[in-house]
């Protein structure tokens, strides 16, 4: 009996965790780049980031290092995706702010930390998460959010966000 | 020459933005993951004891593993002899131990080793495993971002062995060194970017000193180079390297370096 338990907990968490995926459309990301300045390392970015195939498009603005990055609708990108991308080019993320629908947010995954919430569809969220913000913000925000456990804990599933609009 | 030195300094701390892809010496940050970066130097160096002049050419490839870690292999080849041979290669780590960034900054240390065989004829004090010793060379790069300009510093430690088959290394010579190195680089163009294609010219300010542990002998040499980068994506480096100081035995401390070097990003699907 315990084992037919088991196997349905584990069918339930997958049925759960695909349909989740499904519905965790993320059709832009804003992505700003810290520690670099010259055009090389920024295409090295712009490259990575084009090799997702989820990728539509990349803009940048080499002058702030922005990267525009247009994603196909339908797919299941987590923030993570372009943190590992920039990572790999070796440089780090300032700031990534994400457009998606509203209801993945909802989902697991995402804990809203300013309280606010939007009617629209879409959302604009701000990742503020280790590794998605600058050092010196992520020492402000711990200190801000430090009543918030899984802040601290440095979890990579889980997402802190700040809606934007 | 010391004019030429703080004409350059001068200019170099008065421009806004900084680069760090030196001529000579590595940075610590690396070739990004999955990127295969190829590279021919080539060099012609005035012979100081005999007449004329000796060419080296060092092709090389360098793969980014990972975001922390790249291997880069080159190949000795040199007119030494007076006809062009390979005398040996190079086999090369880099690991990125340590970063930090801030928007317009960063600080990274890296260490790295080196090992490299030649067979050529072993003639002068200075230890040079990139093209005239076999032997290895271990050390530690630190690269800082400072208010847009790039500098970076190295210390290694290096030692020769003998150029198998034919030459022994000589019993009256230190057989190992310390380097040490300072980088400085800026881009001067574009003062604002608007694409890719764009082509970057960056000023660099490299010195290279090495002690030989055993004697004491030493040397220091500045190398001013300029640099385009081209679409992006290719690198052309022109390069004059004079010795500064010198108390060993060198055969060719002067002379010219020109790099030629295009990324491939992405390489591996």
């Amino acid at each position: 009996m315990k084992k037919t338990n088991n196997i349905y907990v584990l069918l339930v968490s997958i049925v759960i965790l695909v349909s989740t995926k499904a519905n965790a459309q993320i059709s832009k990301a804003e992505i700003i780049a810290t520690g670099l300045t010259c055009s090389m390392c920024s295409n090295a970015i712009n490259k990575q980031l084009k090799s997702l195939p989820e990728v539509v498009n990349v803009e940048t603005d080499l002058n702030t290092n922005t990267f525009t990055v247009t994603l196909k609708e339908g797919n299941t990108l987590s923030p993570k995706a372009f943190k590992d991308k920039v990572e790999k080019a070796g440089f780090f993320i300032g700031s990534l702010i994400v457009t998606t629908k509203s209801e993945t947010i909802k989902q697991g995954g995402y804990v809203v930390v300013n309280n606010a919430s939007s009617t629209n569809p879409e959302v604009q969220i701000q990742v503020l998460d280790k590794g998605y913000v600058t050092e010196k913000e992520f020492k402000k925000l711990s200190k801000s959010f430090k009543n918030i456990e899984t802040y601290a804990s440095n979890n990579e599933d889980d997402f802190h966000i700040k809606i934007i609009n | 020459m010391r004019k030429v030195v703080i004409l350059f300094f001068a200019f170099i701390f008065q421009i806004n933005y900084s680069q760090e892809l030196f001529v000579v010496t590595d940075p610590a940050s690396n070739v990004p993951a999955n990127t295969l970066s190829v590279r021919v130097m080539q060099s012609v160096f005035k012979e100081q004891v005999e007449t004329g002049y000796n060419y080296h050419a060092m092709p090389e490839i360098t793969y980014g593993i990972s975001k922390n870690l790249m291997v880069r292999s080159t190949v000795f080849v040199s007119t030494r002899s007076n006809t062009i041979i390979a005398e040996g290669a190079s086999f090369y780590a880099k690991y990125r131990v340590f970063s930090t960034d801030d928007v317009n900054s960063h600080f990274r240390i890296a260490t790295f080793g080196r090992y490299s065989f030649n067979k050529a004829d072993i003639h002068q004090d200075e230890i040079e495993i990139m093209g005239h010793n076999t032997g290895f060379e271990t050390g530690i790069i630190a690269t800082q971002l400072i208010k847009k300009v790039a500098v970076s510093s190295s210390v290694s430690f290096e030692k020769a062995f003998d150029n198998k088959p034919d030459y022994v290394f000589p019993s009256n010579q230190g057989d190992n060194a310390t380097n040490y190195t300072l980088s400085i680089g800026k881009l001067m163009y574009p003062k604002k970017y608007t694409s890719y294609k764009q082509t970057n010219i960056n000023l660099m300010l490299e010195f290279l000193g090495q002690t030989i542990n055993q004697n004491g002998k030493s040397y220091l040499d500045v190398v001013p180079s300029v640099q385009f980068i081209i679409n992006s994506q290719a690198r052309i480096d022109v390069g004059y390297r004079q010795e500064l100081y010198n108390s060993m035995v060198r055969s060719a401390p002067n002379g010219v370096y020109f790099n030629l070097e295009y990324n491939f990003f992405n390489v591996i699907k």
